[in-house]
């Protein structure tokens, strides 16, 4: 999709990527800290250097490639779906406990600093290298731009995104939003499912939601009493029932419109679109009641 | 790890966030869900009698197909309006509910009367 240079789309574009460069932004300065903190002064200036140099060409390399990978059929449709899970990750809380897993340990030697270092943003730097490939819909300018605003927070910024986000907590949750429906708009722009959704355009609506469902499904279960909780797991599920129907019926042609329906056959497979997941539902709610319950009497006992 | 990590509120945000900046991301969120609505249907099916459909859109919800083509700052402006209209809607329905609440019968005898 070709974007003006400062026109709404473009704008959109770049406010989306600020976004995600804001909530994805790694902490490069805690694993520099941490990996050089045993080496000698002199050395460490070095190390300093030389992994912050590395760290961005490691993320200008992967958003060279994210621009072509995302070209090929099938990749725009994994990194929609990477997104989602993206999303999921970034709405979770985390124990602060886990936190330094990319580092072992302190490094020895110079080498082992630096390559400690660029491993860690490359593992870091993915899902905001793929969020900012996805956002940018193949625009070159705007994935420089992208890099160009990313690199100041590795590199400085930290303190500043920290003090925001803590100041504003809503942005996670926006961003969580923004990734969700870049997630969703790579999903339709995918070259293999193109002339799919153009021939069954209400699946877009029903991807839609279960893309935002499954997203932001820490959000909404923060929110809901133990009871309701089950409806975080039934409302994607009957969701991923219904597209699952309008896809057998496009494999094997089958017809799946009630409204022409005329042969037996015909009706017994719209019922069981429109109430086969009934059953499904009944015995998921009576399985959950049954481990709650368990849980309840391990607890008591 | 994430930089949002380092904030315990960044990091709880679904928990930590205010009423208002939640209502703000929920707004956003359905009018993302309302332009991939106009998404889903099939403009060709409004092209035989679109006049018809337009002066009887009473719900709305062929304007809503003009948000097919919306971008994210248009998406959240669109947002930031609407959960302003419903941060109004719900303290007008609070002033209302309140004002038709009866009086506890037992401090019947101490309402007020201003002549």
């Amino acid at each position: 999709m070709e974007l003006d240079f400062l026109s709404a789309g473009f704008v959109s574009a770049l406010f989306a990527i600020v976004l995600i460069d804001l909530v994805l932004a790694g902490d490069n300065a805690l694993i520099i800290g941490l990996v050089a903190r045993n080496l000698p002064k002199n050395t460490q200036r070095k190390v300093i250097f030389w992994g912050t140099f590395g760290a961005i060409a490691v993320r200008a390399v992967m958003a060279i490639l994210v621009v072509y990978i995302l070209d090929l059929p099938g990749f725009m449709l994994a990194g929609g779906l990477a997104l989602v899970w993206i999303a999921r990750k970034l709405l979770t809380p985390e124990e602060q406990g886990a936190q330094n897993h990319l580092v072992k340990g302190p490094a020895t030697s110079f080498a082992g600093a630096i390559r400690t270092i660029v491993i860690a943003d490359a593992v870091m730097g993915v899902d905001n290298v793929l969020a900012i490939g996805g956002a940018a819909t193949g625009n070159v300018l705007l994935i420089v731009l992208g890099l160009a605003i990313s690199v100041p927070i590795i590199v400085w910024g930290s303190q500043l995104v920290i003090r925001l986000v803590d100041r504003f907590p809503s942005i996670v949750l926006l961003g969580g939003a923004v990734l969700a429906w870049t997630g969703y708009s790579m999903v339709v722009r995918e070259p293999l499912l193109g002339p799919w959704f153009e021939g069954h355009p209400a699946t877009r609506l029903v991807a839609a939601i279960l893309i935002f469902s499954i997203s932001l499904a820490p959000w909404y279960t923060a929110r809901m009493a133990e009871q309701t909780k089950p409806l975080v797991v039934i409302l994607p599920g009957v969701l991923v029932w219904m597209l699952a129907f309008e896809i057998v019926a496009s494999v094997w042609t089958l017809q799946m419109d009630y409204l022409r329906a005329t042969e037996t056959g015909e009706y017994v497979l719209e019922a069981a679109r429109w109430l086969g997941w009934l059953p499904l539902v009944a015995a998921y709610l009576w399985l959950h009641e049954r481990v709650m319950l368990r849980r309840e009497h391990a607890a008591r006992s | 790890m994430l930089l949002i990590r380092q904030s315990n509120r960044a990091n709880n945000a679904v928990r930590t966030t205010s009423v208002g900046g939640e209502l703000f991301v929920a707004s956003v969120v359905i009018c993302m869900i309302l332009a991939s609505f106009g998404d889903a249907v099939d403009p060709a099916l409004f092209g035989e009698a679109g006049l018809e459909f337009a002066i009887f859109d009473f719900g709305g919800e062929l304007s809503v197909l003009a948000m097919r083509h919306w971008h994210l700052l248009q998406l959240l402006v669109a947002g930031a309006v609407l959960g302003v209209g419903l941060a109004v809607l719900r303290v007008g329905a609070a002033a209302v509910v309140k004002a038709l609440r009866p009086a506890d019968r037992r401090a019947e005898e101490k309402v007020p009367i201003r002549l």
